[in-house]
């Protein structure tokens, strides 16, 4: 799943060609996604992993880093 | 006497000490610390060679030292520039080259770009702000921050000095230095403190980043009163249920920001999850609010009053219009009146006034108008209308290129551009610029960047461009060739390759047919 995430934010989302995304590193506060990419993290995100992501979750908690996208989605949401 | 805005914290660190300055999540600054720190910073660049006038670079996301830096470099004498951190290297090094930075002032969240950065730009003596040893041109923080301050000349700087150079999207190709005297700033703290009869008690949300004026507000007029202003970090300003929630436990009583941002807390925010009962002032500019959301924001938050903000970043903002009531119907908002120590006409085409309501230009004559764009003197005397009073004495008024017009109530109403310049998200945009760009590619010919609008609240770029006769090249090799020499912001979502543009019977692009096959889908 993490490999997954990056690829995608490598490919479609970074302001600029960068070699590799650590997963605990900010994606939001240093430059790598900016707010339109960050709509398109979360189109991508239901698309690819069958899930539904509510306003509500879309928090810097869950949002921050790769490794926080994937806990969150592994998470079972009641 | 307040003459400077090096004065603004002076003062506020003797009458408020102890009070929070600036706030940022856990971080934050008493006035007294950050006069220190500033102090610091000031002698610092001192040492290094600065010289009074010399530019200061300030690289950095949302964070507290960004006032360290800010007040920092003013009181050294020297002038900052604020750098959007999210440019692409090219574009970053054409405004360090255009105003001769020499210093450079970051953190260390940055220290992957610096690095890019100052493997290009060997003009840079010094890089302040990471521990990591890069050419032995770094001072960490700490180093900064435990010299003693004994042998400390602050320099004298005058309200008629350069205090900021702001860059913004040039029509040429290349961005434009909008510059600002501390005379300038400080009125503008001044008005904005008179509009919002702010005081020491109140707490500014600031959601803008430094290199877009709107931070002035927070940075400025909050010390201005002896407030507290909170530095939004990016990731909050991107997820609006994070926002909504730190605007509320940080009981934010000023709010100022682009409307995206408020349209983002109504819609997606949870906004009524939250208490934002402290809230006196919601006040938005920078691009026209959708009546309908702002209705319903207004609905949702009836006991803060609601203020449309309007002015281009060559004098700041200049008229407010206050909204006491949510509006009754869709009719676009005002822009409301000029306020304090302003002036404004319209004029038509020939620089006549307007009569009885028609429309025309605005200008604007004002305590916070530039002095001019940095480097381009010409450019500066275009922008400027002059009316001779007497030999020797003139009054100058900002051509805004905005085409208002006086409704009844004599307050201004706006229609659009007299120009191609466009306002996305917030962004000001010179469609002209990117045209620019793209032309700079040898396989492209032929360029026009046009706004498509694809619902009621989202407008995008799009390019449409003939290639050289056998080029190949695709829609994904253009967008990434934009994304190397333009800001995220200004590059086209969408890519069409004709053969051959619909041209005006003068022989000119005719881009209102192009809206209208892309619009249609008959392209």
């Amino acid at each position: 799943m993490n490999e997954k995430i990056i690829t995608y934010i490598k490919d479609e989302l970074s302001i600029e060609s960068i070699d590799s995304i650590h997963i605990d590193e900010d994606l939001l506060g240093n430059g790598i996604v900016d707010s339109l990419g960050m709509i398109k993290l979360v189109v991508f995100l239901e698309k690819e992993f069958q899930v539904t992501i509510s306003p509500e979750d879309m928090t810097v908690e869950n949002f921050n880093s790769v490794r926080s996208i994937s806990t969150y989605l592994s998470t079972p949401r009641t | 006497m307040l003459y400077n805005i090096a004065n603004l914290i002076e003062q506020s660190a003797v009458l408020f000490p102890k009070k929070d300055a600036f706030k940022c999540l856990d971080d934050s600054i008493s006035y007294q610390a950050l006069n220190s720190k500033a102090n610091k910073l000031s002698c610092c660049l001192l040492e290094q060679g600065l010289v009074r006038g010399d530019r200061v670079a300030i690289f950095m996301n949302r964070c507290l030292d960004t006032a360290v830096a800010v007040y920092g470099i003013v009181k050294s004498g020297g002038t900052f520039v604020a750098i959007d951190p999210f440019l692409p290297l090219e574009r970053i090094l054409i405004i360090l080259n255009d105003c001769e930075i020499k210093h450079i002032i970051t953190t260390p969240a940055q220290t992957r770009k610096i690095k890019l950065i100052t493997q290009n730009a060997h003009f840079l003596k010094s890089v302040i702000g990471i521990s990591e040893n890069l050419d032995g041109k770094t001072i960490s923080w700490d180093k900064v921050f435990s010299q003693t301050l004994d042998n400390y000349l602050p320099p004298k700087i005058l309200e008629h000095d350069l205090a900021s150079i702001l860059y913004t999207s040039g029509s040429t190709g290349s961005p434009k230095g909008i510059m600002h005297s501390h005379h300038s700033l400080l009125s503008l703290a001044k008005l904005e403190a008179d509009l919002h009869h702010s005081n020491d008690s109140d707490i500014i949300g600031n959601f803008a980043p430094l290199h877009f004026d709107q931070s002035l507000f927070g940075y400025l007029s909050g010390p201005l009163v002896g407030a507290t202003t909170v530095i939004f970090p990016d990731a909050y300003v991107k997820l609006p249920a994070s926002l909504s929630a730190l605007v509320a436990k940080e009981k934010i009583t000023i709010w100022f920001s682009v409307p995206l941002i408020l349209i983002q807390v109504l819609l997606n925010g949870e906004i009524d999850n939250y208490d934002f009962s402290a809230l006196r002032w919601v006040r938005f500019g920078g691009e026209v609010f959708p009546v309908k959301l702002l209705r319903q924001l207004m609905l949702k938050w009836p006991h803060a009053k609601f203020i449309n903000s309007y002015g281009p970043s060559e004098l700041a903002r200049c008229t407010y219009y206050i909204l006491e009531q949510p509006p009754e119907t869709d009719d676009p908002i005002p822009l409301g009146t000029v306020w304090k120590n302003t002036e404004y006409k319209i004029l038509d085409t020939s620089d006549q006034e307007v009569k009885n309501g028609q429309s025309g230009e605005l200008v604007i004559r004002t305590a916070t108008m530039m002095i001019g764009y940095w480097n381009r003197k010409e450019l500066t005397e275009q922008s400027f209308f002059k009316i001779e009073v007497a030999p020797g004495y003139e009054h100058v008024y900002y051509k805004t290129g905005d085409l208002v017009y006086e409704n009844d109530k004599k307050e201004l109403m706006f229609l659009g551009r007299i120009d191609r310049q466009v306002k996305l998200r917030g962004y000001r945009i010179e469609l002209d610029e990117i045209e620019a760009i793209l032309l700079k590619n040898e396989l492209i010919t032929e360029a026009a960047v046009i706004v498509v609008k694809k619902d009621i609240e989202i407008r995008e770029l799009e390019a449409v461009v003939c290639l050289a006769d056998g080029a190949k090249m695709n829609a994904d090799e253009i967008v990434d060739f934009c994304k190397l020499l333009l800001p995220s912001y200004m590059v086209p979502q969408t890519i069409t390759i004709m053969h051959k543009f619909p041209r005006t019977g003068t022989g000119k692009v005719d881009r209102n047919k192009l809206i209208e096959l892309i619009e249609t889908q008959t392209l």
